[in-house]
């Protein structure tokens, strides 16, 4: 009988119930589905880094390693397995696109999964594994030639295979192109036998790829001793494919322990208020059964189970809103599809979110439980007694003239938000949290955006990139800039403190590139000293003035200089004028040409054809920007659209809430001949005053979250807060709108107000 | 003439799957200014007859005049408007609003009401003058009727409509609020209506009706009505 009972409570408080279920269902599954996000980037790609032997440290030496130094290598104590490696950039004949050539002389380090056709044959001779991306958008088939050409070397194999490799997980060919493009730029592997065949007999491979468990510094001094000398040994940590991945996934964390935890926190606490005054409406009720002789524990169970059911079904429901959510954002022909060149895209969940759903279902129950045991306190006379609001008290200003002045309907507003404090607190509580949500979408979405808009279109002010030869001289470099109208750089690597960090020497005279100051403004670069990066900058506690000692690879030389200023910037680096490179002593080799021509008048002029390693046109970059872009507006139209649903949610129920609640005052005033507008002006009137105080609490402290979301991000991004009027307008106008066509949705209920039932005594 | 006047008006209510008729057929007829105690079991109709004089619902069939006009099709804001300016309301449970205080619950009126009277000298009348910034929580029973009665007088309304006003108050209480009525109805030469099951009550009224299953049983007019201190409480 009292289960029937219980489904007949739940039909009787079905838009409480299913607004219940539908706010635990959202906060749930956007927690669930930014937690899966994450996780699931680590899990794929940690599998396939393992699949393929990802490399956890790279040797590198420009002049090449022989087979002596990799046996070398091998014979560290620590080092599991070891290759010699090489992957450069070459022409693939055809115009605007490049293919990495790989070659490994161990297949199980920095190797590849093959996807379909042959498997790899390290003694073939003519064999070409392609990535199976960049043959699809090119139109290459199994069995198809295709020529290689690097330098004055050029080979031509048949494609065997079709393959995936972790090295190239995100595939760009550079670190100013921030998103993979396969229609230009590809990786193909070959064996070691054709690439010999292809340089004429001679081996050069400038890089050992190591498989070790030992830390970087005994791994740094067991190498080191080992060559005798110091190599440029980079990390893991300082290669794209695992960096700027395992950035996203930090990035999804960080995401995820802000704002699905804030989304998570508005359902639980306004689904706790609704339950506890769900059992506040079945006090009598509740009395009536424990009058009747039921047991107070039949009845806290009868009605512990409320909670429960919407916990669990909710849960239920927003597990595989989660999966959903997680899909969205993760999935091969989604915008993460166009970064990560992934085998596999498994959806994975971390166990602990599971616990933090049971805590969730575990709290709801509690609610309930704790609710009705509040209600049978005492004796069943107690229990049957109709729930009593506070009792109301005059305040201090009601002696005041501005008060006496106000309009009832003011009054009667203010005074009633005061006596049901914590149905007016929720309701702003969720206001404030869906503004929060929705300025810190927006302003994620804008300070990205700006970054990276000022970054493309306001620093690169030229029309292509040209990466020399590794050949090419200084002086003949300088000699390309004046022909090619280009400013030049040295871009290379030196260590910092035990840790490989940029180096970028520019000679600027015709401000084909700016850079940005840590405001977002535009600074000239002076002769008197280096430009730290944002993350150099946090990461060892800089400043203007600091001294820095930089060691160069392959030597023991050692140079000092002086932090001048700090900057933007998409690497972990300092940046210098040519000027203060010269005065600092410090040894650098031009290789890449900022120039104003486009890459077409480039590739059509042979003058110094032997000398350009690859060109890539300004355009190409912006396409690369957009898909970025893309993968943001994705995470961030995900957030903007839940944001939204559970405003209307949280609103909707409150307002019914509160409605229910003010029934028999509504009655009256309809009965004394109020018209359905006027009473439903009153209703809209309070839940705009939330709403408004919501956007204005929720505004500074949506900017305040998005400012620690900023820096938390710090590692990946040197982003700063970035806001247009858009940014505050959209947010404010769509809460208040939600608002407003949520209470005109709820004052419409008015119309159905049985007015008989206010003239009789309450039961 | 006729204040109000009842032409063969039924209220039928769909229960289930079957019409239930609250009032079968009423024809019925008021004078204006006259005191009138309608009596009767539960489910005799009587809530009902005064719910559509008071415009809070509507009839099925018949038609319902209250001076001079039909109130039976009135539209939603019609009825509002005709609840505002021609019905002053009493409840059992004096239904005041508990966040306004005692002047503000019977200012609001002001609101609504072309014509009202002063909040002030209402609440003179009803000897609440010394509680007017209270708010009905500190107010006992009798007193929260009374202001509930401040307020249905205030509107400066054709008539008061009163659902077992003292339903709710224990014996004394309940002859002192009926006191207050009766005096200011007669000051204000307000037409009352009162809906009981205290026969008592019936003795002070002009005209009695006793309503059965839907029907008026009995129309009494009493020339020589009892005053409240007549009555035996």
């Amino acid at each position: 009988m009292l289960f029937k009972k219980m489904l007949r409570t739940i039909w009787h408080y079905k838009a409480q119930f299913i607004s219940m279920i539908f706010m635990v269902m959202l906060g749930v599954g956007v927690f669930f589905g930014f937690q899966c996000e994450w996780f699931s980037i680590e899990k794929n790609t940690f599998y396939f880094y393992d699949k393929t032997g990802f490399a956890d440290y790279r040797l590198v030496d420009e002049s090449g390693y022989s087979e002596t130094d990799l046996d070398k290598i091998l014979a560290i104590e620590g080092v599991d397995k070891a290759a010699r490696y090489l992957s450069v950039l070459t022409n693939e004949g055809k115009e605007n696109e490049t293919v990495s050539l790989t070659v490994t002389t161990n297949e199980e380090v920095s190797g590849f999964l093959i996807m379909s056709g042959e498997e790899y044959d390290a003694s073939s001779s003519d064999g070409v594994w392609i990535s199976d991306q960049y043959a699809e958008k090119n139109d290459y088939k199994i069995g198809d030639e295709i020529t290689l050409k690097y330098n004055l070397h050029s080979i031509t194999g048949k494609i065997k295979g079709m393959i995936k490799s972790s090295e190239y997980l995100i595939c760009i060919a550079d670190e100013n192109q921030m998103m993979p493009d396969f229609n230009k730029y590809g990786y193909v592997y070959i064996s070691p036998l054709m690439f010999k065949t292809m340089m004429g007999g001679i081996e050069y491979y400038p890089q050992i790829n190591v498989l070790s468990n030992l830390d970087r510094i005994e791994f740094c001094s067991k190498v080191n001793e080992a060559l005798g000398k110091t190599n440029l040994i980079l990390t893991k940590d300082e290669i794209v494919s695992y960096a700027e991945a395992q950035g996203e996934a930090t990035e999804g964390k960080t995401m995820a322990s802000i704002l699905p935890v804030v989304f998570l926190a508005i359902a639980i606490l306004i689904m706790a208020t609704t339950m506890q005054r769900l059992m506040i409406n079945e006090k009598t009720q509740i009395g009536t059964l424990k009058a009747l002789g039921f047991r107070d524990r039949k009845i806290v169970k009868h009605y512990t189970f409320f909670g429960l059911a919407v916990g669990l079904i909710g849960s239920i429901l927003g597990i595989g809103l989660g999966y959903f959510i997680a899909w969205f954002i993760f999935n091969p022909n989604g915008s993460m599809g166009t970064y990560f060149d992934l085998p596999i895209w498994t959806i994975y969940f971390p166990w602990w979110s599971i616990l933090v759903i049971i805590g969730m279902i575990a709290f709801m129950t509690l609610i309930s439980f704790i609710a009705t045991k509040n209600i049978l306190k005492g004796n069943a006379a107690d229990a049957l007694k109709p729930y009593v609001p506070k009792a109301m008290k005059r305040w201090k200003i009601e002696d005041s003239k501005g008060w006496r002045r106000m309009k009832f309907s003011t009054k009667w507003n203010l005074r009633d938000i005061f006596r049901h404090k914590a149905r007016s607190g929720m309701t702003l509580f969720g206001v404030v949290g869906c503004m929060v949500l929705l300025v810190a979408s927006f302003l994620m979405m804008d300070s990205t955006k700006g970054f990276v808009n000022k970054f493309y279109w306001g620093s690169m002010n030229y029309e292509s990139m040209i990466i020399l030869s590794q050949t090419t001289t200084n002086e003949k470099a300088v000699e390309m800039a004046s022909y090619f109208d280009a400013d030049y750089c040295s871009s290379s690597s030196v260590s910092l403190n035990e840790s490989a960090i940029s180096i970028d020497i520019y000679h600027i005279e015709n401000d084909y590139m700016k850079f940005l100051d840590k405001n977002m403004n535009f600074v000239k670069l002076e002769d008197n000293g280096v430009y730290i990066g944002q993350r150099l900058k946090q990461e060892n506690n800089l400043k203007i003035g600091d001294e820095l000692t930089i060691a160069v690879y392959g030597s023991d030389i050692t140079y000092k200089v002086v932090v001048a200023g700090e900057i933007r910037t998409l690497t972990k680096g300092i940046v210098l004028t040519e000027n203060y490179a010269k005065e600092a002593g410090i040894a650098y080799k031009i290789n890449k040409l900022y120039s104003s021509w486009d890459t077409k008048k480039i590739n059509e002029d042979t003058t110094y054809s032997n000398d350009i390693s690859a060109s890539k046109s300004k355009s190409d970059i912006i396409v690369s920007f957009d898909s970025f872009m893309e993968v943001m507006y994705t995470m961030i139209g995900a957030l903007i659209t839940l944001s939204i649903l559970l405003g209307v949610v949280v609103l909707y129920n409150l307002g019914v809430m509160s409605y229910f609640e003010r029934y028999r005052e509504l009655s009256t005033l309809k009965v004394v001949g109020f018209k359905d507008r006027r009473i439903g002006k009153l209703l809209i009137t309070q839940n705009m005053w939330l709403t408004i105080i919501g956007c204005v609490i929720g505004f500074p402290l949506g900017v305040w979250i998005t400012d620690i979301l900023l820096k938390a991000l710090a590692a990946e991004y040197e982003m700063s807060l970035m806001f247009n009027w858009m940014t505050f307008t959209i947010p404010v106008i769509v809460v208040v709108l939600t608002s407003f066509i949520v209470s005109l949705f709820v004052a419409k209920k008015n119309k159905k107000i049985n007015m008989v039932e206010a003239l009789k005594v309450p039961e | 003439m006729s204040l109000i006047k009842f032409d063969k008006v039924s209220r039928e209510y769909k229960v289930g799957d079957h019409e239930q008729k609250a009032l079968d057929n009423i024809d019925l007829e008021i004078e204006e200014g006259k005191f009138v105690v309608i009596l009767g079991p539960s489910g005799a109709g009587k809530s009902t007859l005064l719910n559509l004089l008071g415009g809070l619902d509507s009839p099925t069939s018949g038609t319902i005049t209250v001076n001079g006009n039909d109130i039976s099709k009135l539209s939603n804001d019609e009825l509002a408007d005709y609840r505002a300016e021609t019905v002053g309301f009493v409840f059992q449970s004096y239904n005041l609003i508990p966040t306004l205080t005692v002047f503000e619950n019977v200012s609001l009126v002001k609101e609504i009401t072309s014509n009202p009277l002063s909040v002030n000298e209402m609440l003179e009348e009803v000897g609440l003058a010394d509680h007017k910034d209270k708010f009905p929580s500190e107010l006992s029973g009798g007193e929260q009727q009374r202001v509930s009665i401040a307020r249905a007088l205030a509107k400066n309304p054709k008539m008061l409509l009163c659902d077992e006003p003292t339903g709710a108050l224990d014996s004394e209480t309940g002859a002192l609020i009926l006191k207050v009525l009766l005096s200011m109805a007669r000051n204000y030469k307000k037409t009352i209506v009162i809906v009981t099951h205290n026969q008592n009550i019936a003795k002070m009224a002009d005209v009695v009706i006793r309503a059965k299953s839907g029907h008026i049983k009995e129309l009494i007019n009493q020339d020589n009505p009892l005053s409240v201190e007549e009555v035996d409480w």
